[in-house]
């Protein structure tokens, strides 16, 4: 074959149009116009905010969509065709420093997430995310807005529990630290409230729930855990001050399902995603010997021990049969 | 070259800027010393938005030093700054030779490279400020946009202009790819920045995405590679005094690129909600790429069984082979990390960040050097000012790449294993600090790389020993 100036300039172009017509125009054609089960046009201030969020680039640590394989935020829901429908540009990222924000929606209430566009280390110690204090209060407002609106439908429902909660949350905490402690209470299944904590308070459970603490809890509840982190000034209800316990009482129990499933309505996360039991435990150890001054590990009832834990000299009689 | 023709200063100011602007070569030449000064800024965007990623609070709240501010101020400068005027220095050069005739404008061609100059200036500010479109690697503004094309039209027409004036009849292979680049590109430019909805530059959807990555692989692969494989294809034989390998070999090859490179870009799709049948085109596309890598790859290498010493005793020779043997690496890479399976650990990640330093530093990058070195003496009539520190400037960046690949996929595994076995992402945040930590060491080897590099281009133009003309 001989290359001639025709074969180069208009063959080749030709060529390049051909395949753009086919893995391009095709789709355009094809692509879907019917909005998801979720999907809704974005109000006037949740596209400001979006521009705020395309203007500091957050899409290049951001993605915005779950895959089949994933575990993290959002995770519930596997993107669709038809999530997408009214963006422009569309902001699918293709990195994934931070977590995935397609239904970020309604995860925390809106002063977790003034806090944490402050300094993301207030609320996430470990965060690696740049302070977007400079944005200042307006800005910021904004673009909590659309962060809120991520996940469409789903999100403005679980937008409305966040409310919710924060209203008879907020009510409660007014009424005084008693009146705070008894409705957090009231709230958690009955056999979780009776639950001493099954993992012995060791040395090295101590250390894993001090190393856990300071990953994911001094943010808010500081250092010595009376509430006072750094985040505690943007949050509302603040932070519990765990030395309040001593006096109205706290087991195990409580502390792990408070810090699995966190206190919706408050900035109180969730944090079953990423702690799993024994990390639970272990900081619920930390938090009731260093703040609260009493604990109830490993005290009745517990059933037969874990092969790892201590024996005592008293058990290893029993166990002998002397 | 540089000598200034006192008496025509004297008589008409506005005549010398036309003779500086007619001056036979003198748009390759400062299209160089555009590239090797945007390069150090390119770069040190980079180790700026690095060190972030370990320090977040080190420039808090300076606005325009955000890491998602200045992250797509270095790509557009990596791509737009350093690696497209460098290889189109080359390329301005490389037509003229091989058609044997005088470059056709080299005004046209000038004014282009002030364009060029402008509109690189244009999008530091106009990133650093937030005004972005927010489409990776199509971020620049729509008047930025308009600034680009004119001067890619601007080149493509001179371009074709000398090859339709050529004496030489017989078109060798560089010409092909150089011309396809500037063609190819002009057009998917436009499509790819959707240039007819200024308002955002982008479509609506899924749609969008589409658009994106078709623009987002081929702006790479449709004029960094032909541009890059143009340079390599002149000089080995050229330096080497060896015919390359085979003529079907590289029709094979020129095609293959075309038709296989314009499928691909869904392959950054491959997990989003974008048609099946799109994803399995270009996943067997990307596989398809093997073929034109390795014709291309068995044309230039063969030539230097024998000669291998030779050529890497060279300058040029020794950043073009390194270049090619990135090509190598990373085109084996590519097509595998194409694969589902494979994207099931690696995308999302640091992994992906390591192959496109390959691609771009290592595979473009060391061709786009290596060919300067090698044109510089020849358009200048001097010698690179300083041999050794050309030399240091490739170990350097030598050093700086072959870790940043190696840092960034032992990271990128860390990541990705680290989620498939349903770590969050904040978990593995702390786990990643080592790597980040050796990774701007290795990025301040860059950085110095490249200052030297443009300390010895300027030191080239200005004090480079003249060669003697045989």
């Amino acid at each position: 074959m001989r290359m001639t100036t025709s074969v180069l300039f208009l063959g080749t172009l030709l060529v390049f149009i051909v395949i753009f017509i086919v893995v391009v125009i095709v789709p355009t054609y094809q692509a879907q116009t019917i909005p998801s089960d979720i999907t809704r046009v974005r109000t006037n201030i949740e596209e400001e905010g979006r521009r705020i969020y395309i203007e500091n680039g957050c899409t290049y640590c951001h993605s915005q969509y779950i895959r089949p394989q994933d575990w993290d935020l959002g995770a519930d829901r596997i993107a669709q065709e038809g999530d997408y429908i009214y963006d422009e540009p569309i902001l699918l990222g293709s990195i994934r420093t931070g977590p995935d924000l397609s239904n970020v929606g309604g995860e925390h209430p809106d002063d977790w997430h003034y806090a944490h566009f402050v300094n993301p280390r207030f609320t996430r110690p470990e965060s690696i995310m740049p302070p977007f204090k400079f944005l200042g209060d307006e800005k910021i407002k904004a673009l909590t807005i659309y962060i809120q609106s991520l996940g469409g439908k789903a999100a403005d429902a679980r937008m409305a529990r966040q409310n919710y909660w924060n209203k008879i949350l907020t009510e409660a905490y007014e009424k005084g630290p008693d009146s705070n402690v008894a409705i957090l209470h009231r709230n958690i299944p009955e056999m979780w409230i009776n639950m001493p904590n099954p993992y012995p308070a060791t040395e090295a459970s101590l250390k894993r729930g001090e190393k856990i603490y300071q990953s994911f809890c001094i943010g808010c509840h500081g250092p010595v855990g009376d509430g006072q982190g750094p985040a505690a000034k943007y949050l509302y209800p603040p932070p519990l001050n765990f030395t309040l316990l001593k006096r109205t009482g706290v087991s195990g129990g409580i502390f792990y399902y408070q810090i699995m499933n966190g206190i919706t309505g408050t900035a109180m996360p969730y944090f079953k995603r990423e702690l799993e039991s024994e990390k639970i435990w272990d900081v619920s150890n930390y938090v009731m010997i260093n703040f609260v001054g009493k604990n109830d590990a490993n005290i009745e009832p517990r059933g037969i021990d874990a092969a790892y834990e201590p024996v005592d000299s008293l058990e290893l009689k029993r166990f002998k049969g002397d | 070259m540089l000598q200034l023709n006192v008496t025509s200063v004297i008589i008409d100011e506005g005549d010398y800027m036309i003779k500086f602007l007619d001056k036979t070569n003198s748009a390759a030449r400062n299209f160089y010393l555009t590239s090797a000064f945007w390069v150090c800024i390119a770069t040190l965007y980079g180790l700026t938005a690095a060190i972030e990623l370990v320090a977040p609070d080190l420039f808090g709240n300076i606005p325009s030093l955000l890491f998602g501010r200045i992250r797509p101020i270095h790509t557009n400068l990596v791509l737009f700054g350093f690696l497209t005027p460098s290889l189109i220095g080359t390329a301005l050069y490389l037509v003229p030779i091989l058609t044997q005739t005088k470059l056709y404008s080299e005004r046209i061609a000038n004014i282009a490279m002030i364009i060029w100059n402008i509109f690189t200036i244009a999008s530091v500010f106009t990133l650093s400020f937030g005004k972005t479109q927010g489409r990776e690697y199509a971020e620049l503004i729509w008047p930025i946009d308009i600034l680009v094309i004119i001067s890619f039209l601007m080149l493509t027409f001179v371009i074709i202009k000398t090859i339709l004036n050529r004496k030489e009849n017989l078109m060798f292979v560089s010409l092909w790819y150089i011309s396809g680049a500037f063609i190819w590109t002009s057009v998917l430019y436009t499509l790819g920045n959707v240039v007819w909805n200024p308002e955002t530059g982008a479509l609506k959807g899924v749609t969008d995405a589409i658009w994106l990555w078709f623009y987002g692989h081929n702006i790479f692969g449709l004029l960094l590679t032909p541009l890059a494989v143009a340079a390599a294809y002149y000089i080995i034989p050229r330096v080497t005094g060896a015919p390359i390998y085979s003529h079907t070999l590289s029709l094979i090859g020129f095609w293959m690129l075309l038709v296989m490179y314009t499928h691909i870009g869904t392959h950054h799709l491959i997990q989003a909600p974008v048609p099946q049948w799109l994803k399995v085109i270009s996943i067997v596309d990307s596989i398809g790429m093997l073929v034109p890598v390795f014709t291309f790859l068995t044309n230039v290498w063969l030539p230097l069984r024998d000669r291998f010493s030779t050529f890497y005793r060279e300058i040029s020779g020794k950043y073009i082979f390194a270049g090619t043997f990135f090509y190598f690496i990373v085109c084996i890479q590519g097509p595998l990390q194409s694969l589902p399976s494979v994207q099931r650990v690696t995308h999302f990640n640091n992994w992906v960040v390591a192959h496109a330093h390959l691609a771009l530093l290592g595979f473009a990058g060391f061709i786009a050097i290596g060919a300067m070195y090698y044109v510089l003496p020849k358009i200048t009539g001097r010698e690179i000012y300083s041999k050794t520190l050309a030399n240091l400037q490739y170990w350097l960046l030598l050093l700086g790449v072959n870790g940043f690949f190696l840092v960034l996929t032992a990271v990128g595994l860390v990541q990705g294993s680290s989620w498939l076995h349903g770590e969050t992402i904040y978990r593995v945040l702390a786990e990643m600090v080592p790597y980040f930590t050796i990774r701007i060491l290795l990025g301040v080897f860059i950085v110095a790389g490249f200052i030297i590099g443009f300390y010895n281009v300027i030191m080239t133009l200005l004090k480079g020993k003249e060669i003697q003309s045989s």
